[in-house]
């Protein structure tokens, strides 16, 4: 379990996040008040990874819901496999056994299709899992209602089976892009986090740990150029997963300083609609380059 | 033992005073919520500032938008500053901290000269102006005849009605329903022994969407009013639960003159209350009053809010970009109707039309018949 603050720092730190003291804060608190993470941010900025780490960190396993309009409690939840139990009963019948043995053994929990919040609420290793409800807002009002219900108490009702509750609270992490508000009663059960792109020192901090053989001067321009790009106005800013993308790609052709050529050659690891691409590549280019080299250089003189 | 409890008191107070702060600065705090920062002393050292500010953050805030009036309430109430930047700095290397990339971005980046351009077009805007002659050529909606009237009321009636009845992902029984309801089916059987298997059928269940209409009553718009009265009388037969606002240079609330009385009577009285009924236009301004005043009443997250204007803005197109955008996320579907699309070589090139652009599902034609019949074949194909 996480006793600290500095250990969740630590812990995230080790299989990869570099998560700021802010992160940490709130990571730490919702594991010690046992709240659900309500995780809102531009794509990209690590999200879901937070989900990912953390069932790493507390070693268990990693239970996805992705919703989507539409999505429903037989698919969230559970649902019974009809034509398992059909076979089944007609198996049975054949063999003569009694008809309410027949009813008891179909509504079993071998007949059982556990859905995601089933199985976090059952939760099947030693430690409870980590519940990764992903991008919220794309689903509707009726889901979140019933997710509000799930969330405060952590149990469920099967008629022909009972009260199923969690044995320990897993710990569940809410993501959401924002394309649209949420209802403020599901988001008062949650502890809230807004998380911005990073700053150039925090993104330094996660390509070096995550392409670990990547040159200094090479990451320094990369990053440099991504803040420099995300003061602009594009339909879809470029995130982390982004730079990670780019940083790998320069890497494998063995760049290690950006010009205009290997730019635009690249530069569909970092933009991914070509209205974005047309507008950077008709404005600006070259002065983005100029400025993430000179940022590079800048940083090389503090350096020494 | 004494002084602890007396310390832990005077700590409650402030906390306490603190939710008031926020809470008059716009911020409304959920006691549970409260509580819940109280309970996470337990776990943080109440004298790392920086601890402190996170846990108050993460329990006390649930919307983005509040973020900026919380941390401001938070640097005040808690007097000694504490900036962002500090949290994330660890002691050791500070030095290092200087390299933010932002410090460099105050020389002039392409953004900040691209902000000092924005004037400049604003101002392009104005003079472009508004002529006299370019109406007319377009009254056509408004000088209809009583045969065209109810033509145009009946394609009205279908757009609203594809606009209101909109299938939903979700499913509902029905008997002739294309799908098999497999598990009803299987229910149904189970009843009733194995005699036969009578299937039972679903469909997709009809949404009924929650409307919300601003219409721009602004002098430019003043010859659409017969359309825009067609208009809320098909919605108002089709959908019972309608919002209308109007707006020129304020926005105002009709829906409630709009109930009992026939739309004609009702706009008469409209504008008798509407001061600014055929006056100059300001969509940012009227949009913020709609944001901060109506919005959280009016709107859930499955409304269609559909704006009737023509985009001539005199306001400011930065306020306009930012209420475009809050307004966005509050609404499932965001229309534009336009009464100038339609004429040839009509482009979208009035500041305020152009702002709204990207925050636009749908950007449509309505003025006249016509275009009015391509509506609503746009929307049975997007929507159905």
């Amino acid at each position: 379990m996480l006793r600290s603050i500095e250990e969740v720092e630590t812990r995230f730190g080790r299989e990869g996040y570099i998560a700021d003291r802010t992160l940490a804060t709130t990571v730490y608190l919702a594991v010690a008040l046992g709240k659900p993470i309500f995780l809102e941010g531009e794509p990209g900025v690590g999200k879901t990874e937070v989900a990912k780490v953390m069932a790493q960190v507390l070693d268990t396993d990693l239970i996805r819901l992705q919703c989507y309009e539409g999505l429903d409690a037989n698919t969230a939840l559970y649902e019974w496999n009809y034509p398992r139990q059909m076979l089944e009963m007609r198996l049975e019948e054949a063999r003569g056994i009694e008809k309410q043995e027949i009813g008891r053994s179909i509504f079993s929990e071998d007949f059982l299709l556990k859905r995601p919040l089933l199985r976090a609420i059952q939760g099947s290793g030693s430690n409870p899992p980590v519940l990764l409800i992903d991008e919220v807002d794309r689903s509707d009002e009726e889901f979140e209602a019933f997710l509000l219900e799930v969330l405060s108490d952590f149990q469920i009702t099967i008629p022909e089976i009972g009260t199923i509750s969690a044995q320990k609270v897993p710990f569940a992490v809410l993501t959401s892009n924002r394309t649209r508000e949420l209802h403020d009663a599901l988001k008062r059960r949650c502890l809230y986090l807004w998380i911005d792109y990073p700053t150039f020192r925090k993104e330094m901090e996660i390509v070096a740990s995550r392409v670990p053989r990547i040159q200094t001067g090479l990451a320094q321009q990369v990053c440099g150029f991504m803040q420099l790009m995300r003061t602009r106005d594009f339909y879809k800013r470029p995130g982390i997963a982004e730079t990670i993308d780019w940083a790998l790609a320069l890497m494998q052709m063995e760049i290690d300083e950006l010009d205009s050529d290997t730019v635009n050659a690249t530069l569909g690891c970092v933009l991914k609609y070509k209205e974005d691409i047309e507008k950077l590549q008709e404005d600006g280019l070259p002065q983005i380059i100029e400025k993430a080299r000179a940022l590079k250089d800048r940083a090389m003189r503090l350096k020494n | 033992m004494n002084t602890e409890k007396v310390e832990n008191r005077s700590m409650m107070g402030r906390v306490v005073a603190f939710s008031r702060a926020l809470h008059r600065a716009g911020v409304d705090v959920n006691s549970g919520n409260l509580i819940d920062f109280c309970q996470s002393f337990r776990f943080i050292e109440i004298g790392r500032r920086g601890d402190f500010y996170a846990a108050a953050r993460a329990t006390l805030v649930s919307r983005f938008d509040d973020l900026e009036t919380f941390d401001r309430v938070f640097h005040a109430f808690w007097s000694a500053p504490i900036s962002t930047m500090e949290m994330e700095v660890t002691d050791e290397d500070a030095d290092d901290q200087n390299l933010e990339v932002s410090d460099q971005l105050d020389e002039p980046v392409d953004t900040v000269s691209e902000e000092e351009e924005e004037p400049e077009g604003e101002g392009d805007s104005d003079e472009i102006g508004y002529s006299p002659d370019e109406v007319l050529m377009h009254k056509d909606l408004a000088a209809m005849n009583d045969k065209e009237i109810e033509k145009a009321r009946q394609v009205i009636a279908q757009i609203v009605d594809i606009i209101a009845n909109r299938r939903s992902r979700r499913r509902e029984p029905q008997k002739r329903g294309v799908e098999i309801d497999f598990r009803r089916t299987w229910r149904r059987n189970a009843l009733y022994g194995r005699d036969g298997v009578a299937l039972a059928r679903r469909r997709r269940r009809i949404k009924k969407t929650k409307l919300m209409l601003l219409c721009d009553v602004s002098g430019s718009m003043d010859c659409y009013s017969q359309f825009l009265i067609q208009f809320i009388y098909a919605l108002k037969r089709e959908i019972r639960d309608v919002e209308v606002g109007v707006f020129s240079t304020r926005m105002t609330p009709i829906s409630r003159l709009l109930k009992n009385k026939s739309v004609e009577e009702s706009l008469r009285e409209v504008a008798d209350t509407v001061h600014d009924w055929a006056g100059g236009t300001d969509i940012g301004g009227c949009l913020r009053e709609f944001n901060d005043r109506f919005a959280r009443e009016m709107l859930k997250a499955k409304t269609v809010m559909i704006i009737v204007s023509d985009g001539w803005d005199r306001g400011d197109a930065d306020l306009m970009r930012r209420e475009m955008e809050r307004l966005r996320r509050r609404v499932h579907k965001l229309m534009w109707l336009n009464p100038l699309l339609g004429s040839p070589g009509y482009q979208p090139l009035c500041l305020g039309m152009k702002t709204a652009l990207p925050y636009l599902d749908h950007f449509m034609a309505a003025h006249n018949l016509e275009s009015l019949v391509q509506l609503a074949k746009t929307l049975r194909s997007v929507w159905r």
